[in-house]
Formats: structure tokens, C-alpha cells, sequence
């Protein structure tokens, strides 16, 4: 790494990074590499950053340096027809997913995606609410194009619809949360948009009898069931159920309280969870049915709080998250897996030195 | 060469095997093992082993050939169409020839011409057998024993079907030959006197030829080559003259159809070999038998292998039952071998058991009381494992019984 | 000890097979090429499996795990003296969780056999690979099987939410679990599709499918491969992904019928497609598939009426292979996958490689999402045919790669397709996966010489360990 490079690369920490960091934004994936070459020879921690809008509170060592893919965003190859998106990972999910609704397909991603980037949604193993269809992102990233903490530029997968040439990479990335390498470039498995689509609010009880929605969810005010095939199914269902139908998927506002924790457990404990953020005083939530997520918002930070739903999901055999605290030194993950010295292996796998975000993934890896 | 048998399995039903693996799942021994080794795919492979000089006919193949139920369940889903039962026939002959220890020398003597083949060494094992049942000896902790308990009441004075003349009722449609069978004249008579009577009832001269004997099919299946091949030219004389030659065994029909493989003369036997439930399935649906009215009373179906897999005999025993006014009920959609596969019983008891276990608890998870087999070997295998509570039969008996009840309904 | 001595201290008499002759059985899977053998195990536990593992790892001996053995690129063949790991006596459906719609099973489970056991329920496992009868959902873990209805439900892998791996080091681990999104890096997607090179799994949890209440099958004709290709093309672009759309050509057809006899038309293409869903959505979807036949100039069009329609049509599919070994001592099998609107150019590339070498081939393949198989019908004791095959189906990898495709979509890369991986891959690529292969099994005692080629972990690329801070600046 030459200072020169520095110099050229360097941007203003974006909002929400610590001030102090050195914050490059390379102008294609093999600078990107160097970067992470020349970190770990240096041993300075690095931190990948794409939008910044999944970030989560703080973990782990605080990162030196922090790279921003803000350079890489492309749009490479669009295939509508064989339904594959080739984007770089610095591309904005909004811009994406307005690309491809042109021709009535999506990738998707989160419907919430102010500010966020591809490689971002990915890493940070974000999923829409409408995974309870088309299942979590991880199951459409065909191809990934990642520099390794080491430096290395390296192609896994491929931009077919299935594939088993080759371990499977590109869902390693998923959810990696940046401790793997930097993702340069993505193939996506994209779907078509079914003709018409409706939200439904609605009992929970009656969710059962809905065959396969976008998704099931609901907030403190109220559960809505989202549909979507061809009208007749629309109409037919929303008839069945007895349920108004409102044109159109009017998705839930994302939560805004500073301290949001989330709570994954199996799918039949959905009603069980939000009983548990009720009780602990959520101020918002978002339940996922049928998947097992239960995102809550909470008016301010309490470790007691934090401490009896962890204890009650992780009792359940799931997790409680931390998405955003309002407080500093919290503990993100709560009880590591308990393939931890599995995962740790793995990343050194990609990153020898343990450069990229140490500590970030859960059980300190 | 590897082999010393004739009979010895060929190269071309080696090589027909892909190894796909299908079959795997339809055979009853890899089912309960898990092995290869004791899979169809398996065998042949050990059998090709052999045949190319990479291993010799020792214990352990022996072993391997021996645990074969010769179900040929794996037969119907093979899709290269290997004569996997054949092959292990061969397989047999081969072990029985190279490896002749005392208890398959005893096993050849008993199978043969002077063992089953006689019609005075049956005779003796019926009065023993039917001395042993009124002496209570099945209760006796002894395995020999126990198998009585699967046996029919049989009478102290001998029953035989030998030199049976029966003419036809109304039109006369051919003659049949009718294979008493060695085990099923002397303990099984209730299934030929059915079989005589629908017969003839059906339009055919029923003979039930005094010059024949065992059709040789346990013999062959143990390797016993000499037994197979004399008892099978026996028959094959005793039949030449019928229209058809009609077993009411599953396990004889089976072997009648592949009897060129042990005689000369045996393709024209083959070509008239007919199993009992064939030949008064097909009188039924031509309406020379009668449709019962329906009694709503349920019969388990049980598939003995050899109708099913062998000859893919199906519906014939189901169409026999429902025209007799009962409503056949499935108990199993492979057909597994309930495990009493010949002498397999008393050569590998524990399977056998195993299997009989599983079959009884289809059964009796089917609600049905009455069940129909049409080979005696299942039938006895059932009544072991089922007790008391459960009657079982040849589905010809079912009918026969029906009609003769709805015969006297009607003279009263 | 000896190696089979000190197996036979930790299993029973009956779990060890140590025979010259049985060794000879276990050489060979579904696949063309043999391997060679030192011991078989049957392990009835977890515990067992990992004790297996460990004696195993002790004496150095590779440790291959095998459930059917209907592989069809050699996964389940040791290369070197190995230890073939039984997986088939852990069979055990444990438990159903209706609510949650999933299954903890064995690895020996048969993939058909679950489908069945959870039918009362409104329930089935949703990958079907052609040999659902006779393969185990542990076998399906390995390669990530596939099937005609991955097209809507995706591979295995999507099915599958936690797993327990026996680690190179003989550890028991879990890795998933029943809620979404477990925590720490993804290590089932890893595992799923290893072919055992990661671990052997003992125990796992799957995705139970909801049965469709409406299924509607189509059959339709056409007079060129290429018509039938661009009625998918056309299907996907109306915005309908059907459960499954297939594809066979004349003398697949030609093979089928004469094999089963299932009523399909003799003709150049014939193109099966199948919608599921909601009663009030299957009839306009397949209003979508025919219109797209009609477009596309198909010459027939049915739709089967009933159940018995419906299964005719599929037993006309799933017995394609049957059908080819019906006919053929030999058959040789790929499974390379293309972009969908490169399907025709890659047909036709695959006939005229076909025709030069004077082999005679039969397609049938899942034309929903690319998947080509090409099958090789010969006579290996034909002289120099073998070579020939060999010869023509390095050249059908090398045009599907050559179109942006891929080595395998389902089958696994195994032994067969392994010193391919070059033409996909860089080195580098290559070595980034040695190294997370190496990860979890430092030694290389796992299914060794699979999936990657000879020399893929190249220690020239660890540039950071060779390279002093002051050479970069």
C-alpha cells in the first residue's frame, strides 16, 4: 500500500463509524484487496461497510481502518430471462430492486432498504418478511466475488439456478457479517412478481387457513396477512377468510427505538415470543408467523430486560439479538453456537490474520 | 473356470446389472441389515466377483448367498431386467457343489426325490406332525415344534388329491393338470379340494395325475441341482398332455414357470404353467364363476413373493376375494416377504422370525381377521406368528367357501 | 490393534465387515469407477459413528461415508484403502413436529419413505431426485440432491435447517437449528453438498413441504428441441414459475416408451410441466404454460384429467434412466446446468459432439432451470468405446461451461468430474477451497480426493505469510 493510495481512496467516515477510523473507499475489488493485504500485514483491524444501516451495537475489537464498497456499484450482467441479476456489492438494494421491478422481477431483498447496500443485506444475513415464501436471501445468491482478509480475489459458485461445482461459498457469505473477506460482486436468483398482491388485517387464528402468503405478521397494532399470485387466488383467499383485502402490500414501518432486540426461535413459538416483548414492555414489534422471527423496539435500554428474553429465548432453543442499543459494551449475540471452534476455524480460513471485524461474530470469533 | 455347475450364474445376467441401486430398498435382508452385502446389487456383485477370478466360492460367499430370502422383490424394479432369481439359483448350485458340508447333504436328501419327491417320506413326516399336534409337542420350546403350530389340524389318516378325476360343469372349456404339491396335498388339502371343485365348476376336466411329485422348486432354491433336475423331468412327463398345469402353491407355480432351466422338456410345461389364482380370476371376470353379493367383511391381503414379485401375479387374488364378496384390504405396498421363504425358515430363523413379526403386525394394524395367502409356506409363516385369532387362507378357499354357503342358502 | 481389531472393540461382530469378498461388494456406488476398501462399519448411534471416526483418525485410514451407494459420480468410493462408514442403520424418522413442519431423521432415512410417513399429515419432503426410492436423505445431504420439483423448492439444501456432524476429530456437533437465521456463520449451507469432506452427519432436522392443494400436469409436444425450449423461455417471462418443467427428446422418449409404455407421443420434444398452488391459481397457470406451447408451435397439448393421468406422466419421467438401462449394458450420465436462454445453442453444441463421436445419447433433463443431462448409452466391452465416451463428455462439460454453466447441478462432483474444476475455477478459486475444506479436516482423512483436484490447496497463494511488511510499501 503506497500512501499515495491512501491518500486517493480516503473518504470522510460516514455517519454512524467511530471518527478516529481511516475510512477507504476503493475504486474496484482488486484495491479493495490490497487494502486487506496491507491490514494484515500491518495486524490493523478492518471493517467492511456498506451502507451502514445494519451495523448492529459495537462487537468486538474497534476497527482501524474501514472500507467502504461505496465505489463498486454496478450493475453488471441483468438476465430477466434466466431471472439472474449480476450487481456489485456497493450497489443500493433500492436501485436494484427498481431495475428489476421494470420487468416485474425482485430479488427479494428486505423491503425496508433505505440507504442499504447489496453486499450489506448479504453480510449482515438480512432477510425480507417475504422469506416466508421465497425462503431468506441466503437461498438466492447463485455466485459471490469476495476479497479475503488476506487479500485474495476469489470466485465461488456460479450464475446457473443450481449448482453443486464446489462447496457452497456464496451462502457462506451470508450473514458472515464482514468476517470472512469483503464481497465484491453477487449473482442473485431473482423471481417474477406475481399479477396481483393484498394485505389482509386479520386474527392470528386465522392465519392458518391461508395457503402460502408472502407473509404473516404482526405489530401492536394489529396482524395482517400479505397474499400474492394471480387475482382469482387473491380475491379467492381474502373471500375464504372473510378478511378485507387492501390492494397492494403495505408493509410495516420499520422500528425507530434505539434499543431493538430480536428474538429467533422455531416457528411455533411466534405467539409465545411476542406474549415475552409484550411483557417486557416493547414499545413496537414486528412478528414474523411461520418464520420465528420477533423484532421489538423498546423505549430505553435495560439489561435485566434484555437478560430474561434472552434467557426465555435461548430456554426455546433460539436466540435474542441485539439489533441496536442505546448503550455501549453490549453483548450482541448473547450464547455462542455450539460449533463455535468450527466457525472459528473457518475464518481463519479466509482471513489468516483475523483482521476483519475480530471478535464481531458470536462467541468472539 | 470359478464355476462347476451348469447352473451356475451366467456372465450375461451378471453384466445386465447398472448398479443402480433401486432395488436396495424392496430387498427385505438390506432392508433389516443395512448392507450391501446383503442387497441384490451386493450379490450380484460378489457373484461377479467369482465369475471374473477376483474371489473364490468360500465360507463367506456362501454366507452372503445363503442370507437370500429369493423373494426376487428385487426383480419387478429392476430396470435392466436382471433374472436376479435365477442367478442366485445358479449361486446355490454352485455353493451346494463346491462347499458340500453334512447339512446341506442332509438338506439335498430331504428336498429330493426320496425326501419330499416320495410320496412314503411325507407320509411318515404327516403322522409325525400330526402325532406332534395332539401331544401338544408345539408347545415345547423347541424350534421344529413351534413351526407345527403353523400347520393346519391335520388328520391322523392320510389325505392325497393323487388320481383325482373331476369333468366339467356345463361347457367344457380344456383340461387341466393340477399339481397336488408334496407339502400342500398332505397338509393343504382344504386349497386343492377348492381348487378341483372351482375348476371344474369353471368348465375344465380337472386330473390330478398320480404319475407326478414335488415340482422340485425348495430343492432348487437350496442348490440341490440333482434333486431339481430329476423331480422336474418326472413332472414334466406326468403334464405333457393337459391343456394347462395348474399349481395352487404360489412357490410351484413360480418354479413350473421356469422349469426349462431344469429339464429338457421343461419350455413345454413352462408355457402351461398357471398359478390357481390366474386361471379362476380369468373364470370370473369371463363369468363362467359367479360374482357373490357382498358380505362387507374385510380380508387382509397377503402377497406371497412368489405370485408378486416372481410372477407379478396382483390383482388376481384381490378380484378372486372381492367376488366372493369380501372387501380385500391392503396391509403392505412393497410385498415384503413375511420371511417364511421355503426352508428359509428353519435355515436363518432369526430373520425369518424378524420378518414373520413385521408381517403379523401388518396384519394386525389392518383390523382384519381373516386373511388370504395363496402359498402355504406364508400361510403357515402367518398362522405362527398371528396365534388363534386369526384364520388364515388360500383366497380359492375364501371364494369356495362363499359359494358353497351361498349354494345352500339358496337349496334352503 | 489392527485397524479392523480395534473396530471391532467399540462395534458389534455383526457392525464390522472386514471380508476380502465384502470389501469387493462396498468398491463401488452408482457411479462407473471402483475404489478400494479396508473396512465397513454400521454404526447404530451417533456415538458409534464418532468412535468410527476416531479409530479411523488414529490409524490414518480415510473415512468415507456411504448411504445407498446410488451416486452417480463416485461420492461414495474410497480412491485410497478407506473406511466405508455405513450411515444405513441410522434410519430412524425420530420425530414429526406438525406445527413447525419439520423432521428430525436419520441419515439412512429413504427420501421416499419420509415423503410417505408424513403424508397423513398434509406433508412431504419436497427434493425428489429420480432414485427417491432407493436414496437416504443423509445421501441427498452429501450431494445436495435435486430433483424434477426443485425448480419452485429448491435443492436439498433449502431444506434442511440443522444438522449433527461427527468432525474429523470425532466430536459431535450441531450445527442450525429450528429458528431462523442461527447464529454465527451459515456451516449447514457448508456441510450440505460436501460429500462428506466436512463430516459425517449423524442427525437432521428438514423442512416438511405443505402438499399442493391443486396440482395440474401438462404434457406437450413439439417438432424441435428448440420449440420446446422456448416455451420455458416464454412460460417464465409470462411471470409463472411452475413446480417443475421437463424436458426429453425423441430417443429419450423412444426409451421410455418402449421400457413402460406411458402414452407419450413419439415425437422430436416432449416437454413436461407441472403447476401447483392455490385451486384458484393452477387453471390460469396452466392457461400461461399452454398458451406458451401454442406459441411456441406445440403440436399437442394435455392435460391430465386424473391422478392416473397425472402419475402415467411422471412414471414416464422418473423411468428415463430405467429406461436407458433397459436398453444399453452402459450408460454414462452428466449433469451440467446452463443459463436457461442458453439451452438451445448448448443442445444443439451437445448433438453435433454426439454425432461426431458416433455415440448414441438421450436427453432428458430439468429445462425449468437448466439442468442438462446427457446421457451416454454404449457398450463398455466395445473396443475403445469407453474412450470415445470419455472423450465426447469432456467435450459436453466444456460447452456448457463455455456458456457460463456449471460442472454439476445435482449429482455432485464426487471423482467423476473433479479434475474439471479447473476449467470453472482459478487456483486461487480452487485454493480457497481447499482451505475452508481444510478447516474442518486439517488431516485429510474425509472423502479424500473429492470434489477438488489434485494440488487445489496451494500454499503460493498464502501471500500474506510469505511477504515481509516492507517488500508492499
Amino acid at each position: 500500500m503506497t500512501a499515495r493510495a491512501i491518500e486517493d481512496w480516503q473518504v470522510t467516515a460516514p455517519e454512524g463509524a467511530a471518527s478516529e477510523v481511516l475510512a477507504l473507499a476503493p475504486p474496484d475489488l482488486d484495491s479493495v484487496a490490497r487494502v486487506l493485504e496491507w491490514a494484515s500485514l500491518e495486524g490493523r483491524p478492518v471493517i467492511p461497510w456498506g451502507g451502514g444501516t445494519h451495523m448492529g451495537p459495537p462487537t468486538g475489537a474497534p476497527p482501524e481502518i474501514l472500507l467502504l464498497t461505496s465505489e463498486l456499484n454496478r450493475v453488471v450482467d441483468y438476465q430477466p430471462d434466466d431471472l439472474t441479476l449480476v450487481v456489485e456489492a456497493g450497489a443500493l438494494v433500492t436501485d436494484v430492486e427498481a431495475l428489476l421491478a421494470e420487468r416485474r422481477q425482485s430479488a427479494v431483498l428486505a423491503e425496508h432498504a433505505a440507504g442499504s447496500t447489496i453486499g450489506g443485506m448479504i453480510a449482515s444475513g438480512v432477510s425480507g418478511y417475504r422469506r416466508l415464501r421465497y425462503g431468506p436471501t441466503r437461498e438466492r445468491i447463485l455466485e459471490v466475488t469476495v476479497a479475503t482478509g488476506d487479500g485474495r480475489v476469489i470466485t465461488a459458485g456460479g450464475r446457473v439456478v443450481k449448482n453443486v461445482t464446489g462447496y457452497d461459498i456464496p451462502r457462506l457469505m451470508s450473514g458472515s457479517q464482514g468476517a470472512l473477506g469483503v464481497i465484491g460482486q453477487v449473482c442473485l436468483k431473482l423471481w417474477p412478481v406475481p399479477e396481483a398482491s393484498a394485505s389482509l388485517s386479520m386474527e392470528v387464528a386465522a392465519f392458518r387457513s391461508l395457503y402460502r402468503p408472502l407473509a404473516l405478521l404482526e405489530t401492536e397494532r394489529g396482524a395482517t396477512a400479505y397474499l400474492a399470485g394471480t387475482a382469482e387466488e387473491v380475491a379467492g383467499q381474502a373471500q375464504a377468510v372473510g378478511a378485507e383485502a387492501r390492494a397492494g402490500l403495505d408493509w410495516p414501518e420499520p422500528l425507530t427505538q434505539s434499543t431493538q432486540i430480536e428474538l429467533r426461535v422455531p416457528a411455533p413459538l411466534v405467539a409465545a415470543a411476542v406474549e415475552q416483548v409484550r411483557a417486557a414492555d416493547a414499545e413496537s414489534f414486528r412478528a414474523q408467523h411461520r418464520v420465528g422471527v420477533v423484532a421489538a423496539g423498546f423505549a430505553e435500554w435495560s439489561d435485566d430486560r434484555l437478560a430474561a428474553l434472552r434467557s426465555w429465548a435461548e430456554g426455546q432453543g433460539g436466540a435474542a439479538v441485539v439489533a441496536a442499543a442505546s448503550k455501549q459494551d453490549v453483548d450482541r449475540w448473547g450464547a455462542p453456537p455450539a460449533s463455535v471452534e468450527l466457525q472459528r476455524r473457518v475464518k481463519e480460513a479466509f482471513d489468516p490474520r483475523r483482521i476483519l471485524v475480530p471478535g464481531r461474530l458470536p462467541g468472539g470469533v | 473356470m470359478p464355476w462347476e455347475t451348469s447352473h451356475a450364474p451366467r456372465q450375461h445376467e451378471l453384466d445386465a446389472c447398472v448398479t443402480c441401486g433401486l432395488c436396495l430398498p424392496k430387498c427385505p435382508t438390506f432392508r433389516l441389515t443395512g448392507s450391501e452385502s446383503a442387497s441384490p446389487r451386493g450379490r450380484l456383485a460378489a457373484m461377479s466377483a467369482v465369475a471374473s477370478d477376483i474371489a473364490i466360492v468360500d465360507s463367506r460367499f456362501d454366507e452372503i448367498m445363503s442370507f437370500c430370502l429369493q423373494c426376487r422383490a428385487c426383480e419387478p424394479v429392476c430396470p435392466s431386467v436382471v433374472p436376479f432369481g435365477r442367478a442366485m439359483e445358479g449361486a446355490r448350485a454352485e455353493t451346494a457343489a463346491q462347499l458340500p458340508h453334512r447339512a446341506r447333504k442332509l438338506r439335498a436328501l430331504l428336498l429330493g426325490p426320496n425326501g419330499l419327491g416320495s410320496r412314503a417320506a411325507v407320509r411318515v413326516a404327516t403322522l409325525l406332525a400330526a402325532v406332534g399336534q395332539r401331544l401338544r409337542l408345539d408347545k415345547l420350546p423347541v424350534r421344529l415344534m413351534t413351526r407345527i403350530s403353523g400347520l393346519r389340524r391335520i388328520p391322523l389318516a392320510p389325505q392325497s388329491h393323487l388320481g383325482v378325476l373331476r369333468s366339467s360343469v356345463g361347457e367344457r372349456i380344456g383340461s387341466i393338470g393340477l399339481l397336488a404339491g408334496c407339502v400342500q396335498d398332505s397338509w393343504f388339502g382344504g386349497v386343492n379340494d377348492a381348487a378341483v371343485e372351482l375348476l371344474a365348476r369353471a368348465g375344465y376336466d380337472v386330473h390330478v395325475p398320480t404319475g407326478q411329485t414335488c415340482c422340485g422348486a425348495l430343492a432348487a432354491h437350496d442348490g440341490a441341482v440333482a434333486g431339481a433336475e430329476s423331480l422336474a423331468a418326472i413332472n414334466a412327463a406326468a403334464f405333457s398332455e393337459y391343456d394347462l398345469v395348474v399349481a395352487t402353491a404360489a412357490g410351484c407355480s413360480a418354479h413350473l414357470a421356469g422349469y426349462s432351466e431344469w429339464t429338457q422338456s421343461g419350455a413345454a410345461v413352462e408355457d402351461r404353467a398357471r398359478d390357481i389364482t390366474v386361471v379362476i380370476a380369468d373364470a370370473i371376470a369371463a363369468g363362467r364363476l359367479p360374482t357373490l353379493p357382498p358380505r362387507n367383511q374385510e380380508v387382509a391381503i397377503q402377497d406371497p413373493c412368489h405370485l408378486r414379485h416372481a410372477q407379478r401375479i396382483i390383482n388376481e387374488p384381490r378380484a378372486i376375494v372381492r367376488a366372493a364378496g369380501y372387501v380385500p384390504v391392503e396391509i403392505d405396498p412393497d410385498g415384503m416377504c413375511c420371511g417364511a421363504a421355503g426352508i428359509y425358515v428353519l435355515t436363518n430363523p432369526e430373520t425369518s422370525d424378524e420378518l414373520g413379526n413385521k408381517k403379523a403386525d401388518q396384519v394386525r394394524a389392518s383390523g382384519a381377521t381373516l386373511v388370504a395367502s395363496a402359498n402355504p409356506g406364508c400361510e403357515m409363516q402367518l398362522r405362527t406368528n398371528l396365534g388363534t385369532a386369526y384364520e388364515v387362507k388360500h383366497p380359492i378357499e375364501i371364494y369356495a367357501d362363499a359359494l358353497r354357503s351361498s349354494y345352500r342358502a339358496a337349496g334352503a | 490393534m489392527s485397524f479392523a481389531a480395534d473396530l471391532r472393540a467399540v462395534l458389534a461382530d455383526d457392525q464390522v465387515l472386514d471380508h476380502p469378498l465384502d470389501l469387493h461388494v462396498y468398491a463401488k456406488d452408482a457411479g462407473v469407477t471402483p475404489g478400494i476398501v479396508a473396512a465397513v462399519v454400521f454404526p447404530e448411534s451417533s456415538e458409534q459413528v464418532a468412535a468410527a471416526v476416531k479409530i479411523a483418525a488414529k490409524h490414518e485410514v480415510p473415512i468415507v461415508a456411504r448411504g445407498a451407494g446410488t451416486g452417480l459420480s463416485g461420492g461414495a468410493v474410497p480412491t485410497r484403502p478407506g473406511l466405508i462408514v455405513a450411515l444405513t442403520r441410522l434410519n430412524q424418522i425420530e420425530e414429526v413436529d406438525e406445527a413447525a413442519r419439520t423432521a428430525w431423521v436419520g441419515p439412512g432415512v429413504i427420501n421416499l419413505d419420509l415423503s410417505a410417513h408424513t403424508m397423513p399429515l398434509g406433508l412431504h419432503y419436497a427434493p425428489d431426485p429420480s432414485s427417491q426410492s432407493a436414496c437416504t436423505i443423509g445421501g441427498n445431504v452429501g450431494t445436495n440432491a435435486g430433483g424434477p420439483h426443485c425448480l419452485a423448492e429448491g435443492t436439498t439444501v433449502s431444506h434442511i435447517l440443522a444438522l449433527e456432524l461427527i468432525t474429523a476429530e470425532g466430536e459431535i456437533v450441531m450445527l442450525g437449528g429450528a429458528e431462523p437465521d442461527p447464529l454465527g456463520l451459515d456451516l449447514v449451507g457448508v456441510v450440505v453438498g460436501s460429500e462428506g469432506t466436512m463430516g459425517l452427519v449423524t442427525r437432521i432436522l428438514v423442512k416438511l413441504t405443505e402438499n399442493p392443494p391443486e396440482v395440474r400436469t401438462l404434457l406437450l409436444a413439439f417438432d424441435s428441441i428448440e420449440a420446446a425450449a422456448a416455451a420455458v423461455s416464454a412460460v417464465i417471462a409470462a411471470g409463472v414459475v411452475p413446480a417443475a418443467m421437463e424436458l426429453m427428446d425423441q430417443p429419450m422418449i423412444e426409451a421410455v416408451e418402449n421400457f413402460k409404455s406411458c402414452g407419450f407421443p413419439i415425437t422430436a420434444a416432449v416437454l413436461i410441466a407441472e403447476v401447483a398452488g392455490h385451486p384458484a391459481a393452477v387453471d390460469s397457470e396452466a392457461a400461461v404454460v399452454a398458451q406458451a406451447g401454442r406459441d411456441a408451435g406445440a403440436t399437442e397439448i394435455r392435460i391430465a384429467a386424473t391422478e392416473i393421468e397425472r402419475d402415467l406422466i411422471w412414471l414416464g419421467r422418473k423411468s428415463a434412466f430405467g429406461a436407458v438401462a433397459y436398453a444399453a449394458p452402459d450408460y454414462y450420465l452428466h449433469d451440467t446446468v446452463v443459463p436457461r436462454t442458453r439451452l438451445v445453442e448448448t443442445m444443439s453444441a451437445i448433438y453435433e459432439i454426439g454425432a461426431r463421436h458416433g455415440i448414441q445419447m438421450l436427453n432428458v433433463f430439468h429445462a425449468g432451470d437448466g439442468n442438462l443431462h446427457p446421457l451416454v448409452a454404449f457398450d463398455a466391452k466395445e473396443p475403445g468405446m469407453l474412450e470415445r465416451v470419455k472423450a465426447a463428455a469432456d467435450e459436453m462439460v466444456r460447452v456448457s461451461i463455455g456458456v457460463g454453466g456449471a460442472l454439476s447441478g445435482e449429482h455432485g462432483v464426487g471423482l467423476e468430474k473433479r479434475d474439471l474444476m479447473g476449467e470453472v475455477f482459478s487456483p486461487m478459486d480452487l485454493d480457497a477451497q481447499a482451505r475452508l475444506r481444510e478447516a474442518f479436516d486439517p488431516k485429510g482423512l474425509l472423502n479424500p480426493d473429492k470434489i477438488l483436484p489434485e494440488g487445489s490447496r496451494c500454499y503460493d497463494f498464502g501471500l500474506v505469510a510469505n511477504l515481509e511488511p516492507d517488500s508492499l510499501k
